[in-house]
């Protein structure tokens, strides 16, 4: 299925169609949503309505096989009808346009959409749109051009924090938080509803994700929620995970467990992977150490200029941080060090000994968090070495995480975070 | 021995909750005496002298009617207006109503501004003060006090327009023509009696009045089991605000119809604005007489440029979900309270800016409302007897009849109205 995530305006009224061996059959056109279990943190939807000429139908979700810009395909037709109002929670019907109130009983503001979302298969009821772009993709706006209506500012509300007052025929939809802890979520950001789950809830999502994604997810989690999350999801699935956290994340949740699920987790990891994380759980939290993720990209100084350009770009979708590179000798001690804009604006044949910058800014292990931050700062670095006594590179330090490490929890929720969407690897070297 | 006691109240008791229950109804219907129905009134006096009087009976039943159901829907279901239109008719028609509404709000404010701005320059004080005074004083009023000292200084406004009575009074009626011009319907069948006739009913039914009543019925917290007192509330206060239109008209009836009447040889006294009136009855009623108008007609702008905002930001919040009421200090309800200065600034900046043409904006204004009226109305019909909403209050079969006759009837006559006032438009420019 390609679906991933729309809004309720968006897929109401789309022509439904069953896709079946002896090709496309036009049903009707869907107009509202079923939800039978409204308590759940994230509603299951199970049903969708579709309205024929001959009447209304009720579709299974299981049915549905995927929602695509102009139509619903179906594996079968509907035949059942669909429950009587009293019996389902109707998300069209029942929730849109309902008003929001805090605990205080205050009204907020009403749900202008709904957004659903694809996770582990199923179709479930993430977040309430209250903000102005959804009010005006209500009223047509988002036939504007994208380049217009994105510049819309947009409001969701997270559905772990709102509660359907009477479940079936709701006349209010209560938040369960105060107008002033009001969450923000981007949309596409899965990550981050889960961040907002209670821990049991968190755990049930986490399962249903692949790893990369659950791995995303854990990195914004509190320790506290971390450990009991990867308690709940067992060894191999959560060793899985953290094997695709990134490494200075993982470090840190794996300091955080007690020595023997530290050593029962690190067994069932790939040895290479254990190794390393076994050496950046030893620093702590808030030192150098503790930050840096040992995922960065080097390379020996004898290579000419067009060797590594042509090696980054095969490394590149593996790593995150590509935009230095370290230059190390054979004991892995650090030589210099040199940009990307560097790289790309030497003669081809030049080799990196001759262009490399030798002056390095550098931190050590045990640096403080505050300091790391404060060097990055001053020489306007995206990422910052780490390396022991001997020179020896340990690790990076990147701008995110060193901001991240300092910032106050409370400024944290009001920034947009630093997208990790590429994949957490181990270090890629250019040999 | 088991003591029965009787579960009828006093009459005293009943008294008492009257009391506590009054006010959204005498409000709303004294609001719609504005500025504009002042003039309304007192042209139709003017022009056609006692014989119009007798509209003012389907008027009140009409008026009646429709206030009735906005406060019944107010009180079963506990939401404003737009919020309800917005749940049952979608985001779509509670935008496009919310557009003409609040349009159409921001120039009649304006148009009470203007009438404060005229009532005041007869007294010798530049509009340039009292405009922004008046501003000022309706913004602080609900900006600091809760909405109980607000609901008393409203009520004080409406008994304030016993000044019409008085006035009316004054002018020296000849009794038994009124009454005969009251009970006896005439009709006549040139089209300005017809256009005065619908100008009457259009000042009288307008859509704000539907919206600030439900809000402020909701605000009060009114529910179904007060229900019964605040009806007589709302019917009452249609019965007053009549009362007085009754008045108005008496004013300029026995003064300047019968003057105009019986010198046919000059060129009638015209009305155009309220003020107009005032200052025809100075020779005509005495000092005293145009002072008392004057002073109504400020009275009666001052309160309305403060229902017509309010009712504009209730729309509003209402509609968007945003916390609403007098009662909420500004940071409770931001939306409101910025909505409600907004709306009397540009109704303050259109009558002290130069170069606007006022009379031609308050026009367009009104158009915009007549078209907006039938919609509401029929909006409101099929809500309240929805019973999913309003339950065992759903009109019954007899109220129905007449509010749906009240509603195509009155909802005709104002699109005649608007269709009267767009094609000399469309032909002047043509």
């Amino acid at each position: 299925m390609g679906f991933h995530e729309g809004f309720l305006s968006e897929i109401v009224g789309k022509t439904a169609v069953v896709t079946g061996p002896g090709g496309q059959i036009t049903i009707g056109r869907v107009t509202d949503f079923v939800v039978t279990q409204p308590h759940d943190t994230f509603p299951k939807i199970d049903s969708l309505i579709i309205k024929a000429k001959s009447g209304h139908y009720l579709a299974p979700t299981d049915t549905l096989v995927d929602i695509e810009p102009n139509r619903v395909s179906l594996s079968a037709a509907p035949t059942q009808a669909p429950p009587p109002e009293d019996q389902a929670l109707y998300l069209v019907e029942d929730l849109l346009d309902k008003q929001i109130v805090d605990v205080e009983g205050r009204k907020l503001v009403r749900i202008n959409d709904i957004e659903i979302a694809r996770t582990g298969g199923t179709l479930r009821v993430v977040a309430a749109d209250i903000g102005l772009s959804g009010l005006l993709r209500r009223l047509g706006a988002n036939r504007l051009p994208a380049s217009v209506f994105d510049r819309i500012p947009r409001r969701m509300l997270s559905w772990n924090d709102v509660a359907p007052i009477d479940d079936l025929s709701p006349s209010d939809v209560r938040l369960s938080v105060s107008q002033r802890q009001l969450p923000r979520l981007h949309p596409s950001d899965l990550a981050e509803i889960i961040t907002d789950l209670s821990t049991n809830d968190a755990a049930r999502v986490i399962k249903h994700l692949d790893d990369e994604t659950a791995a995303d997810a854990l990195e914004h989690l509190e320790p506290d929620m971390q450990k009991t999350i990867i308690e709940e999801v067992g060894t191999e699935r959560a060793a899985d995970i953290i094997e695709e956290m990134d490494s200075d994340d993982a470090a840190d949740l794996l300091s955080d467990l007690p020595e023997e699920q530290q050593l029962e987790l690190l067994s069932a990891m790939e040895p290479e992977r254990a190794v390393e994380l076994r050496e950046l759980s030893e620093y702590g939290e808030d030192t150098a150490g503790g930050l840096m993720t040992t995922d960065y990209m080097w390379i020996y100084p004898h290579r000419t200029v067009a060797a590594t350009i042509d090696k980054i770009r095969e490394l590149a979708p593996e790593t995150e941080f590509i935009y230095y590179l370290y230059v190390l000798d054979q004991t892995e001690k650090l030589l210099g060090v040199l940009s990307l804009r560097n790289l790309l604006l030497a003669t081809p044949t030049d080799t990196i000994h001759n262009i490399m910058e030798r002056d390095i800014v550098h931190v050590n292990t045990d640096t403080k968090a505050q300091d790391v931050a404060g060097t990055i700062a001053r020489y306007d670095l995206l990422a910052c070495p780490v390396i022991d006594k001997d020179s020896v590179m340990l690790g990076i330090v990147t701008v995110d995480d060193a901001i991240d490490a300092i910032l106050p929890e409370r400024l944290k929720r009001q920034l947009p975070r630093f997208t990790r969407s590429h994949k957490h690897q181990e270090r890629a070297g250019v040999a | 021995m088991a003591v029965t006691v009787s579960r009828r109240r006093g009459f005293l008791t009943s008294a008492l909750a009257l009391l506590a229950i009054i006010g959204p109804g005498i409000i709303t219907a004294s609001a719609d005496n504005d500025v504009g129905g002042i003039a309304t009134y007192s042209q139709a006096g003017a022009q056609f002298g006692y014989a119009i009087l007798w509209t003012l009976i389907p008027i009140t039943i009409a008026l009646v009617v429709v206030q009735e159901m906005a406060a019944r829907m107010g009180a079963v279901t506990g939401k404003g207006l737009s919020g309800l239109i917005r749940e049952n008719f979608g985001v779509r028609w509670t935008a496009i109503l919310g557009l003409a509404f609040v349009s159409s709000n921001v120039f009649t404010t304006a148009a009470e501004f203007a009438g404060v701005a005229a009532a005041s320059e007869i007294f010798h004080v530049s509009r340039f003060i009292a405009v922004p005074l008046a501003g000022l004083l309706v913004f602080f009023l609900i900006l600091r006090a809760n909405r109980k000292v607000t609901e008393r200084i409203f009520l004080v406004s409406s008994a304030l327009y016993i000044s019409y009575v008085v006035s009316g009074l004054k002018s020296q009626p000849h009794w038994p023509d009124v009454w005969h011009g009251f009970f006896v319907p005439t009709f006549q069948t040139n089209p300005s009696y017809l256009w005065m006739v619908i100008a009457l009913v259009g000042t009288t039914i307008s859509p704000w009045m539907c919206f600030y009543l439900q809000a402020a019925i909701v605000e009060k917290g009114v529910r179904v089991r007060d229900y019964a007192l605040s009806r007589i509330d709302v019917v009452f206060g249609c019965f007053v605000t009549d009362f007085m239109s009754f008045f108005m008209i008496l004013c300029t009836a026995a003064t300047i119809f019968v003057f105009n009447a019986a010198h046919p040889h000059l060129a009638p006294i015209a009305i155009n604005q309220a003020s107009d009136a005032a200052i025809a009855l100075k020779p005509l009623a005495g000092e005293f007489a145009e002072v008392l108008f004057a002073l109504g007609i400020l009275n009666a702008g001052i309160f309305t440029a403060s229902i017509l905002p309010l009712s504009t930001a209730y729309y509003i919040c209402e509609a968007g979900g945003f916390e609403a009421g007098v009662d909420n200090r500004f940071r409770d309800a931001p939306v409101f309270f910025t909505a409600y200065a907004t709306v009397i600034a540009i109704g303050v900046g259109l009558v002290l800016l130069p170069g606007i043409p006022l009379l031609s904006v308050i026009l367009v204004s009104q158009i915009v409302s007549g078209i907006l009226l039938p919609f509401l109305l029929v909006f409101m019909l099929i809500m309240v007897n929805k019973r999913s909403l309003m339950g065992e209050h759903v009109n019954s079969l007899a109220f129905n009849i007449i509010a749906w006759a009240t509603a195509i009837i009155v909802g005709a006559l104002t699109l005649l109205s608007v269709y009267e006032s767009v094609v000399p438009l469309f032909i002047k420019s043509g």
